[in-house]
């Protein structure tokens, strides 16, 4: 049964920031593609830029994920992986409200402290995993 | 490689039970509310002149004690502290996404644990040892002395009416084993220390002790006020394990003409070899890996073993504890590393042939430097052996032993045990052998903030 993420950040009014969140979401899934991959775990992955209500700019970043299993004992993985320790860091480094994430203990903290999602919130249509669904679906290498 | 050499520990700084296997007999596991700083901190006063260090001791201490913090005991102590600790210590065990690890659902839910008690209030876990009952008493009375003395108190975590008296007190005369009869604390990380962080291996010490470069785990908290606290010190996932034994038998009974009919012997050889199977060692100690046709004293302690020519799985079953709890060369699919836990468990309640008493199991105590990254991830792993599909190809088997057969998620609850090239003995499904009785994360802190939160010159 897979569980949500909904990192959600309000980021800073800026020009570099509001053009760092455009970047980013303009080339998350080319990006990380590989490695979410590699990863194994995450069903879906989206970058959503929340707009400013009623004037321009970008008010918040959300990513959104569905992914297997428990998520902080995996997000050593994410740490310890150079290009994603980068968009984490990148994203903390947006937030409107200053959040040093220089080391895992405070990677692991920001990433709970602004998950909107509870575990058992996600509607699931299956039950299979990522890697139950490519072994049934994809032809053996 | 870095050019930053690795610094050294002080171990006469740090609590003797994450560097040292206490061989002391008797043992006794107290849980404590604080009900004031100024309480909390004469209780820890008093208790100190008997707190272990890992220092080498020349005799071997008739009695020794060491002391564990659960993250609302600290907060006793330091209330600035919230949201600088990981994020699974403070929310603590029963909280959603440690559950997402544990699966402690059914009988095992955390609403179930410690005799109805309210798992936040347990603030303090007191370790007592002793080299024989008597030791062990004094040291206990000393202990409930100073509780009572500076309005601290006691949670007794087994029920009433079980023929206990309410704690966990070590079943001393099984010794070396566990009530399902295998014999007990063979494998544990070797603990070097490496001279360049960079080249931490997973059974290195810095992946347990806070504080200290090199770690893929990272344990922590690694900077601020909170890092100085937590500096040489290390968590323990302390988890009191029911063990229903009279199921475990009545499974090896019940199974043994199966395996009879499969490869002969007696239905005595047959549920020896069922037991060995469902572990990955046989009851006295060998493993499968490197004895797997019968006991072989020889073999009984070795730990230094790969899986490399067991690909098959003919000598010990994928889904056997010591396999998932330790995959050693196995973790094909991942380059992370290999979590390992630091084990002292012990049996509680006394043996079925003894009483009518079912109360029995084991007090773990595991100890770690990332609770979430080595704890709750092997615990995940227990539950679901997602990690490797030559394993599980499905990703879906359980451990044999330890795994919650009531997971919402789809799981396959047969257990799988090849005994030749194109024969395998499958058990349908395997019986629920386990029930927590409950779980505490606590910080095992270094000696000096022990000092300090005694109020003592550190």
């Amino acid at each position: 049964m897979a569980n949500p993420l909904t990192l959600y950040i309000p980021i800073r009014q800026d020009p570099t920031t509001q053009a760092a969140a455009q970047a980013a979401h303009d080339h998350f899934v080319s990006t990380y593609t590989e490695v979410l991959d590699h990863f194994g775990k995450v069903h879906y992955a989206r970058f959503v830029l929340i707009p400013n209500p009623g004037v321009t700019g970008i008010l918040a970043v959300c990513v959104i994920t569905s992914f297997d299993g428990p998520m902080n004992p995996y997000l050593q993985d994410f740490w310890n992986d150079e290009s994603l320790k980068k968009v984490f860091s990148g994203l903390a480094g947006m937030a409107l409200v200053d959040t040093p994430v220089a080391n895992f203990t405070q990677f692991e903290n920001f990433i709970n402290n602004h998950n909107l999602s509870k575990m058992n919130e996600l509607y699931g249509a299956y039950k299979l995993t990522v890697k139950q669904i490519k072994a049934k679906s994809e032809p053996p290498v | 490689m870095t050019n930053s050499p690795m610094p050294s520990y002080d171990p006469g700084n740090v609590q003797g039970l994450i560097l040292r296997g206490y061989t002391h007999t008797y043992s006794c596991h107290m849980l404590f509310t604080f009900s004031s700083c100024l309480g909390a901190a004469g209780f820890i006063r008093a208790l100190l002149p008997h707190v272990q260090s890992a220092e080498a001791w020349t005799h071997k201490p008739e009695r020794m004690l060491n002391i564990g913090l659960t993250f609302n005991g600290i907060l006793t102590f330091e209330p600035g502290f919230k949201g600088q600790f990981p994020n699974e210590f403070e929310s603590g065990p029963w909280s959603d996404g440690t559950q997402a690890s544990l699966n402690d659902t059914g009988p095992s839910a955390p609403n179930t644990w410690w005799n109805g008690h309210d798992g936040q209030d347990i603030h303090c876990i007191v370790h007592t040892y002793g080299l024989t009952d008597g030791a062990l008493a004094d040291l206990v009375s000393i202990v409930s002395q100073a509780a009572d003395a500076n309005s601290v108190s006691e949670i007794l975590p087994l029920k009433p009416g079980t023929g206990q008296c309410g704690r966990l007190e070590q079943y001393a005369p099984l010794k070396n084993f566990i009530h399902f009869g295998y014999r007990d604390g063979i494998d544990n990380p070797a603990l070097g220390w490496p001279a360049d962080p960079a080249v931490t291996a997973p059974d290195d010490a810095n992946n347990f002790l806070i504080g200290y470069p090199g770690s893929k785990f990272h344990p922590g908290p690694e900077s601020g006020p909170a890092a100085e606290f937590a500096r040489d010190g290390c968590y323990n996932a302390f988890r009191v394990l029911h063990q229903n034994v009279v199921a475990f038998e009545r499974f090896l009974t019940d199974t043994a003409p199966t395996v009879v009919a499969a490869i002969g012997g007696s239905e005595d050889q047959a549920r020896e070899w069922l037991a060995a199977k469902l572990a990955g060692r046989w009851r006295k100690g060998s493993p499968l890996a490197l004895s797997p046709r019968a006991q072989d004293d020889a073999t009984a302690d070795k730990t230094d073993f790969l899986y490399v020519d067991d690909r098959d799985a003919l000598k010990c079953p994928f889904s056997a504890h010591t396999r998932v709890a330790n995959p050693r060369d196995d973790l094909i699919l991942s380059d992370a590393p290999v979590p390992r836990l630091i084990r002292r468990g012990m049996p509680y309640g006394v043996l079925p042939a003894l009483s009518d008493c079912e109360e029995r199991g084991l007090i773990g105590l595991f100890l770690c430097g990332s609770l979430a990254g080595q704890f709750e991830k092997l615990y995940s792993w227990i539950n679901v052996n997602d990690f490797n599909n030559v394993f599980s190809p499905g990703f879906d088997t359980q451990d044999a032993l330890l795994a919650n057969r009531s997971l919402p998620s789809a799981v396959d609850r047969s257990f799988t045990i090849p005994i030749s090239e194109n024969a395998s003995i499958k058990i349908k499904s395997l019986p629920q052998f386990i029930i927590t009785r409950g779980t505490a994360y606590c910080l095992l802190p270094s000696m000096r903030t022990l000092r300090r939160v005694a109020g003592l010159s550190e």
